[in-house]
């Protein structure tokens, strides 16, 4: 062999290989931040581990909210993997429009992350795995189901795209329900596989699931009875709020309009108002019994004081108080049974200024009851005004206050508790409830009693009357305030009740508002609803029949 | 003699030290895949949990049972309540 071939294959070598080091050095001393940046950026991923959401539960277990996983799957634009056929099939799978989706990719080409599609369905996301394209990535997500639906909306509430409570407990609850989601630092392979963990930063903490009070099959129902009520007298809307007068928890809460939490777009729907705790309204007759306790309680009235109604209306300073129709004397069981303006403004007028004020007040009827459903308000009592005859007439059949109907539930829990005041609670309690006394037994059972002649035939409301059970309760047919006063046409309908008299059980007040048509009377429109929606409470729940049938 | 001992001792330490190093990596890669399929799995009986939750619901939702007691099984509400003892 000649020397100088030998000569030139060793000066080639040598060259190559210097060549090769230079390039190796130049690389990692100039062009190393980038290229770490862009071979982190194919291989390194940080990940979300989502933590499971909380699953709502009724008292017995029945599933109010569930989250069930699904998948986001995502591509890098940047990278991009993704050519036509491959958009085409994607497109198909994901029911997807493949033209906008090619466009989609080419405007976010310089982007590294881009959502191809949501809260797919296990099933659908597998179907896209199996294509096996290069370039897609999936990322477990939650999606929450609400079983009852419409029935129990405005309870639960609803959660949005990311999992965050919008409404309902879902909102009030986000904190127990939520969790935390977890992080962790991968490395992928070529695949898109990941090879190894390279750091957690945070494990997950899955969400607590929540037990509420609600009964399911009494909202069931409630929301039943409630709904039809509505559309047969055409009402704007109505509300229904039944608690558990051993505990104060709320059995079942339901409004009319409600709406679907699994088809909701996100964003506000009509009828996501959770009528029963965040409007108020005037309460009208539903707080003669209050007065009644406060006349009572005065010493100065008996259950069978003689109280003088006629001519049929009396005139306090320049307000003309009526009743429909000319009573005469009569008893104060029978001014509440008759639901007497006349009679009752009477008996204000004739006790202490402040007297019904304070009972009022004692039961909390106006008070911000915190049970954690969102939106909740107070209601509006002052005693600006007292000294005035006309105030304290008008406060006696209750105009010039404004409560929610969950507020006034709970000032009827203080009467059907036998005057004992308990919190009202949208989650299951466990232990007994201590509550604080705030009445004379004795008194109110006479109250009690007096009020259970609304329901007898000779009543304002004996269609609240329930075969079996002892009703005590009161109507309630309020005038709405349009644009010049008080408005004619325009009625809210109560109907307020406890049962069984004999050892209550129940409270329930139901408020339909505006309903047209001929009936527009708390006894005609509301009672009936208590008495369909609690006499069935009572035997589902097995309460003993304490009605007394004449022999 | 004996430098050629301590040499060949460190060139076995060295030699089975990488040994170790490739095990040691090939064990952690055998593992994650163990921990991601026993992950793939919890995901999968969750979703199988919540799916059967809200199947169990919507099955066993009151209107269903409501409409089943009163068409196909002709039940129907008591008027009167009667106490039974027995």
């Amino acid at each position: 062999m000649k020397l100088w071939r030998h000569f030139c294959i060793v000066v080639v070598f040598l060259g190559a290989c210097g060549g090769l080091a230079a390039r190796v050095v130049y690389l990692t001393v100039t062009e190393r931040e980038f290229l770490q940046e862009q071979g982190d950026a194919r291989s390194i991923r940080t990940e979300v581990m989502p933590a499971y959401r909380g699953v709502v539960y009724d008292r017995f277990g029945e599933a109010l909210a569930v989250s069930t996983p699904v998948v986001g799957i995502w591509t890098d634009p940047s990278m991009g993997g993704l050519d036509r056929p491959a958009i085409d099939s994607l497109a198909d799978v994901l029911d997807l429009d493949a033209d906008r989706l090619a466009a989609d990719l080419q405007r976010n080409a310089a982007r590294e992350f881009l959502y191809l599609k949501r809260r797919v369905p296990w099933d659908l996301a597998q179907r896209v795995r199996q294509l096996d394209l290069p370039g897609i990535y999936y990322q477990s997500e939650y999606r929450r189901y609400y079983p009852a639906s419409e029935t129990a909306a405005h309870v639960v509430g609803v959660t949005g795209i990311d999992d965050e409570g919008l409404e309902g407990i879902e909102l009030s609850f986000e904190k127990i329900l939520q969790g935390r989601p977890g992080r962790k630092t991968v490395l992928k392979d070529l695949y898109g596989d990941t090879v190894k963990d390279l750091e957690f930063t945070a494990a997950p903490e899955y969400g607590r699931d929540l037990t509420l009070s609600i009964d399911l099959r009494l909202q069931f129902l409630a929301y039943r009875e409630l709904k039809a009520a509505v559309e047969s007298h055409r009402a704007t809307s109505g509300s229904l709020v039944m608690l558990d007068v051993h505990t104060g928890e709320l059995l079942a809460l339901v409004n009319q309009p409600s709406y679907n939490p699994n088809e909701l777009g996100y964003s506000s729907a009509p009828g996501m108002r959770n009528r029963a705790v965040t409007d108020t309204y005037e309460p009208g007759s539903t707080i003669k019994p209050f007065t009644v306790l406060a006349a009572l309680e005065s010493g100065r009235f008996r259950r069978d004081s003689a109280i003088e109604t006629a001519p049929g209306y009396f005139r306090v300073r320049n307000k003309l108080i009526e009743d429909p129709i000319n009573r005469g004397t009569i008893s104060l069981e029978t001014v509440l049974t008759k639901s007497s303006q006349v009679g009752i403004a009477k008996v204000a007028l004739a006790i202490d200024e402040r007297a019904v004020y304070d009972v009022l007040t004692r039961v909390g009827i106006s008070d911000f009851l915190a049970t954690g459903l969102p939106g909740e308000v107070a209601g509006t009592l002052t005693d600006a005004g007292l000294d005035n005859p006309v105030m304290r007439a008008t406060l006696a059949y209750g105009y010039g206050l404004a409560v929610t109907p969950l507020q006034l539930a709970q000032a009827y829990l203080c009467l059907a508790t036998g005057g004992v005041r308990l919190p009202v609670s949208i989650l299951k309690q466990d232990g007994p409830v201590v509550g604080e006394r705030k009445f004379d037994e004795a008194l109110i059972r006479t109250l009690l009693e007096m009020m259970e002649g609304v329901t007898a035939p000779a009543g304002t409301a004996p269609k609240a009357h329930i075969e079996g059970y002892r009703v005590a309760g009161k109507t309630g047919t309020v005038r709405k305030v349009g644009e010049s006063g008080y408005d004619d046409e325009r009625h809210i309908a109560w109907f307020a009740g406890i049962a069984p008299v004999s050892a209550p059980r129940i409270v329930a007040v139901v408020l339909i508002n505006e309903p047209l048509g001929h009936a527009r009377g708390g006894g005609e429109v509301a009672a009936p609803v208590f008495s369909r929606v609690v006499g069935r409470t009572l035997r589902l729940l097995g309460e003993m029949p304490d009605e007394r049938r004449p022999i | 003699m004996r430098t050629v001992i301590a040499w060949l001792a460190a060139l076995l330490a060295v030699v089975g030290s990488g040994i170790q190093v490739v095990q040691q990596t090939h064990d952690v890669r055998r593992l994650h895949g163990q921990l991601q399929d026993a992950q793939r799995m919890q995901d999968a009986e969750l979703a199988k949990h919540s799916r059967l939750l809200i199947e169990r619901a919507a099955l066993a939702a009151y209107q269903n049972v409501e409409r089943t007691a009163q068409t196909e099984l002709a039940m129907r509400f008591p008027l009167t309540v009667e106490r039974i003892e027995r």
